[in-house]
């Protein structure tokens, strides 16, 4: 009996000397987390506050050199201020309208001038420089207490939590969102390319669920037959599309297809890996054969990646004027090593075709454009979305250099009519 | 004198024996023609053949990279042959009458992710460098992911969906992708997963389970463009969501246990 009560009196006081040691280490760990946010939380105050005044301090200048280094700090400080509010545990509607904010606000700082009137690019500013401060005041009330240590974890979740929370974040967040909206209205381009994200650009007329269907059974006879169900979008969508899942045999996928006009976004079918290789070179002609039977027949091979099962094979879409490729619209196909199965179509970009302007081509002498270690091996025309959002006609040179005993590849697209550098792309 | 005899003719034996080994391993290319975006055990063969007589110094890794075109193109131009960067069979044969494959040697370094080189005129032996490291596996993706990428995404992929259709799988890749695009987010593979609170299978370390070739395959086909979620930048399972937030944005589809929206 005896025996008995000590061995239940040391499994009760081991138990509770291991709850008590466990409970220890979680809250270590609660302390340890609670002061990396506080330091996060400290640090994105402190250069908020640093921003507001990098923005003041372009209010001094006319557009010119004398606020550049103003602009590269407001750049600088909204990208690090976005890294700090991303490794923070924040009510998600806020983080993502606030980061949204300081993306843009970095952005037009950083391309104001090249873009902007001076009276414009001011006016801006002073409206930002009114809002960071707003921002900056409700930042600091909302994090006072986390950044403090005078909150634990749990109580910095309840404050989170739309239910319990004792501040209102989702006012915080319309309050971005009207900034943002006020400050930096889409450009032009901006607009152009969501349109364009939209389909709005595709003005077919609208087919039936039954012509999208006898569409898919078109393109791919071997897989179509047993269709599981079809699906509209739903409303949040940015443009209409059917949704056809089948299930054929040893093949289980879907395929998207726009309301308007019909057209295939995406096809994707998953099966079975067979054994064997087929040489690539047959796979690409069924590929294209496949392409050109389905009516894309104004693209060309652009580059392929084997791995383990299939081919994933890239299509670009040339432009008739000047034999350019156009890089944004693209048609990628996967393709079974096997036997050269179409396992997958994606054609959601080149659908939304960009709009292309012809533009000025000048002569460059390539040999004083690069350094004289630097070998041109390929050369061509190409369209290519410059850093403003506008596609612009490019040379695309394929560049070697050698890079302590090793050939390093790089494409570089450089403006035809400007000869800026659009893109330098290291190669593999 | 017999048991000479003996020794000197199963010397013999084996020296016969080990040259028709590497004679076969001279003749093992694959009939396939090589070019830019291969991969596999005849590339390899290719960069060894290649490095062998000074043609290639990159790593041997088995993907037919820029590295490999330009020294294919740079021996096709030195044996007065046709300069298209294409291992055709005649390029191949000719590889073959001039350079020396050791391909237990190759493949063993290749799997022991060792750090080594198979030049001509020197010992074999001298040419690994100490020490190991992991093998990588030779996936092939666009130039603007990396391999570290395709682990953590199918880590992610994985820990999300595992039980999801394929198309599922590589929707979810898919928002992971579309977020790095996104302004809204962080632009790398790891900010976007490891922002507090984004993932499910982060806050309850599921992300940490070893994935499968599934979720690898759904990562690549999202990492190529495919994106069944049509542009969506969040997802939910409606049945397990907590957050009422969620339900606030607009819908674009369902697919198996999980909506995407915008």
């Amino acid at each position: 009996m005896k025996k008995l009560l000590f061995l239940t009196v040391f499994a009760v006081f081991s138990l509770a000397v291991y709850t008590y040691s466990v409970s220890m280490q979680n809250k270590d760990l609660q302390n340890a987390l609670s002061v990396q946010y506080a330091k996060n939380i400290s640090d994105a105050s402190s250069k908020l506050q640093e921003l507001d005044i990098a923005v003041k301090k372009t209010l001094l200048f006319n557009q010119g050199e004398g606020d550049l280094q103003a602009r590269e700090n407001i750049w600088r400080l909204s990208s690090d201020i976005q890294q700090s509010v991303a490794s923070l545990p924040l009510d998600q509607g806020f983080s993502t309208t606030w980061m949204n904010y300081l993306g843009r606000l970095g952005k037009f700082a950083k391309e104001g001038d090249e873009r902007t009137e001076p009276a414009e690019f001011h006016k801006v500013m002073d409206r930002a420089s009114e809002n960071i401060e707003n921002l900056s005041d409700q930042w600091s009330l909302a994090t006072a207490d986390m950044a403090s240590g005078n909150l634990s974890m749990k109580d910095w979740q309840e404050r989170l939590d739309s239910e319990k929370a004792s501040f209102d974040w989702k006012g915080l967040s319309a309050s971005i969102q009207q900034y943002t909206e006020s400050d930096f209205p889409l450009t032009a381009s901006e607009s152009d390319a969501l349109k364009k994200k939209q389909l709005k650009n595709i003005k077919d007329a609208p087919v039936t669920k039954e012509e999208a269907l006898k569409k898919f059974k078109k393109l791919f006879p071997d897989v179509s037959k047993q269709v599981i169900d079809t699906t509209d979008s739903k409303p949040g969508a940015s443009y209409p599309f059917y949704h056809i899942r089948f299930a054929d045999q040893d093949s289980v996928g879907y395929i998207d297809i726009t309301k308007k006009g019909g057209h295939i976004l995406s096809f994707l079918t998953e099966r079975p890996a067979g054994s064997g290789t087929m040489e690539m070179e047959q796979v690409r002609n069924k590929v294209e054969l496949f392409l050109k039977d389905s009516g894309y027949t104004d693209v060309i091979f652009e580059e392929v990646r084997e791995n383990d099962t299939a081919f994933h094979f890239v299509y670009t879409r040339l432009e008739p004027l000047h034999k350019a490729k156009v890089l944004s619209d693209t048609i990628q196909v996967k393709a079974a090593k096997q036997d050269g199965r179409i396992l997958g179509l994606n054609a959601a970009e080149y659908i939304r075709k960009e709009k292309l302007e012809d533009q000025k081509m000048v002569r460059i002498d390539w040999e004083t454009y690069f350094h004289k270690e630097v070998q041109i091996s390929e050369q061509e025309l190409v369209y290519v979305e410059n850093m403003h959002g506008t596609q612009r006609l490019a040379y695309a040179l394929t560049v070697t250099l050698n890079e302590n005993g090793q050939v390093g590849t790089y494409v570089v697209l450089v403006d035809t009519e400007t000869k800026e550098v659009i893109r330098t792309e290291r190669q593999q | 004198m017999n048991k000479l005899k003996r020794v000197v003719l199963i010397a013999f034996l084996i020296f016969v024996g080990v040259q028709l080994t590497l004679s076969n391993d001279a003749l093992a290319f694959t009939d396939r023609g090589l070019s830019k975006g291969t991969k596999g055990d005849d590339v390899i063969e290719l960069q060894a053949r290649l490095q062998y007589v000074g043609f290639f110094d990159g790593k041997i890794d088995g993907v037919f990279g820029y590295q490999t075109y330009w020294a294919l193109r740079e021996f096709q131009e030195k044996y007065g042959m046709p300069v298209d960067g294409v291992a055709g069979s005649k390029t191949k044969k000719k590889l073959t009458s001039v350079s020396s494959y050791d391909k237990k040697f190759v493949m063993d370094n290749i799997s022991k992710g060792r750090e080594f080189t198979h030049y001509g005129g020197k010992p074999l032996s001298s040419q690994v460098k100490g020490g190991s490291t992991t093998p990588k596996k030779n996936t092939q993706m666009p130039p603007k992911y990396s391999e570290d990428d395709l682990k953590l995404l199918a880590n992610a992929v994985y820990g999300e969906s595992r039980g999801e259709p394929y198309e599922g799988q590589v929707a979810v890749a898919a928002v992971i992708l579309n977020r790095i695009e996104h302004p809204d987010f962080p632009n790398t593979v790891g900010g976007v997963i490891f922002q507090p609170g984004a993932f499910t299978a982060v806050s309850d370390g599921q992300i940490w389970l070893t994935p499968n070739e599934r979720a690898k395959e759904a990562v690549i086909d999202a990492m190529n463009g495919w994106d069944p979620s049509e542009n969506a930048i969040y997802y939910f399972n409606p049945v397990t969501a907590t957050s009422k937030w969620i339900w606030s944005r607009p819908q674009i589809k369902k697919i198996g246990l999980h909506i995407f929206c915008n």
